[in-house]
């Protein structure tokens, strides 16, 4: 059977990829050491595939057909199209189509309805973390999409029963794979609207306690009370959710929190609790 | 605080060609940047969405379309984020400014 054996987050802001020469050297540090941790982690937990769970940000969809969840069931996915990740070193990068398409059969036999896609272009959401985490072996990727850009989106209650799914998905698959998930994205930004560049980090701080508490009720209250007003970007909060409950809602690690103006985003970075 | 923004289960309204136009730039940026109006001729886009258009008037344009789609084509058409921000806030009601 496979096993979920890392699960974590990161925020993947473009402008740590296209502006970091010009980035504080303080910021820098700490992010390179928030993305290392991660990268640590991920490299001790040895998974033979990574789930990463993102937006596409107007690459792969468009208004004309635009799922709310879509998983990359194809055997090998393009790198970033962004001109600023030119270097990202993996293209393509490799899927697992077997567990992908497990996974999509998991959630049709539980009443949930993902589209799939068979090529799917990976943009700077996925790539970001993943290049500063610098797995050495590079893991197959399965790509999950969750639509966090433009509405109608997921619930936030939709997104932890998702990755409940993913889970259950997992354990359920026959072959003997180590895999952890990744989410990535959030916390409080703007972009776009008439408030881009505020950073709320006191919506950040409110939760990334929730998270770190772990109870559902509390964190999914919050996140629908408040993610409108942190600004358009925290709606990727529900790509963290998607990893709570991957995780078992058991509370995660906080590897760093860090408000970056120059990149718009508050940065959070953290590992869940896989056991009691 | 209040935002004017759509809630996220809510449909949003958007000018489909407005925000066909936007996609198409991300990966078409020196050939709009070259030769806008022959661009903008492909895409049935209203008179008044056209000269905002070329007066890049974004924030008219902002009621249309998604926000990283406008802001993806303020910078592919070449407008720092200092200018594009500074005009996003200036056709904005007061309420909708919090940074």
């Amino acid at each position: 059977m496979a096993e979920l054996v890392e699960v974590m987050a990161a925020s993947h802001a473009p402008l740590i990829a296209r502006d970091w020469p010009t980035l504080e050297p303080h910021h820098k540090e700490r992010l390179t050491a928030a993305f290392q941790a991660l990268g640590a982690r991920l490299k001790r937990a040895k998974p033979d595939v990574l789930v990463i769970v993102a937006p596409d940000h107007w690459i792969n969809f468009f208004i004309d057909n635009l799922p709310s969840v879509c998983i990359g069931v194809g055997e090998q996915h393009e790198g970033p199209p962004e001109p600023f990740l030119k270097a990202f070193p993996w293209r393509p990068v490799p899927g697992h189509a077997a567990l992908a398409n497990h996974i999509y059969a998991t959630a049709l036999a539980n009443e949930f309805e993902p589209s799939v896609s068979h090529h799917m272009k990976l943009d700077h959401g996925f790539c970001i973390p993943l290049w500063r985490m610098e797995p050495n072996p590079l893991p197959r990727v399965i790509p999950i999409v969750v639509n966090t850009l433009e509405p109608p989106m997921p619930r936030v209650s939709r997104c932890l029963a998702w990755g409940k799914l993913i889970a259950r998905a997992v354990a359920s698959y026959p072959e003997r794979l180590r895999v952890a998930l990744l989410a990535t994205g959030g916390l409080s930004h703007s972009i776009g609207e008439p408030t881009m560049g505020a950073i709320d980090e006191a919506f950040d701080r409110r939760c990334i306690a929730a998270f770190n508490d772990g109870r559902e009720a509390p964190l999914l209250e919050l996140l629908e009370a408040e993610m409108d007003g942190a600004g358009n970007g925290s709606h990727e909060c529900r790509n963290w959710i998607v990893a709570h409950g991957a995780a078992g809602s058991r509370g995660f690690t906080l590897v760093d929190y860090i408000a970056v103006p120059e990149v718009y985003v508050g940065c959070g970075f953290a590992a869940w609790n896989l056991r009691c | 605080m209040a935002r004017v923004v759509a809630p996220c289960h809510d449909a949003a309204m958007r000018d489909y060609w407005l925000s066909k136009l936007f996609y198409d730039v991300q990966t078409s940026a020196a050939e709009y940047r070259a030769d806008r109006a022959k661009f903008l001729a492909r895409y049935e886009l209203k008179a008044e969405v056209k000269e905002a258009l070329m007066r890049d008037d974004v924030g008219f344009l902002a009621q249309r379309v998604n926000p990283y789609l406008l802001r993806f084509y303020f910078a592919a058409s070449g407008m720092k984020d200092e200018e594009f921000i500074r005009r996003l806030r200036e056709s904005a009601p007061p309420q909708a400014s919090r940074g």
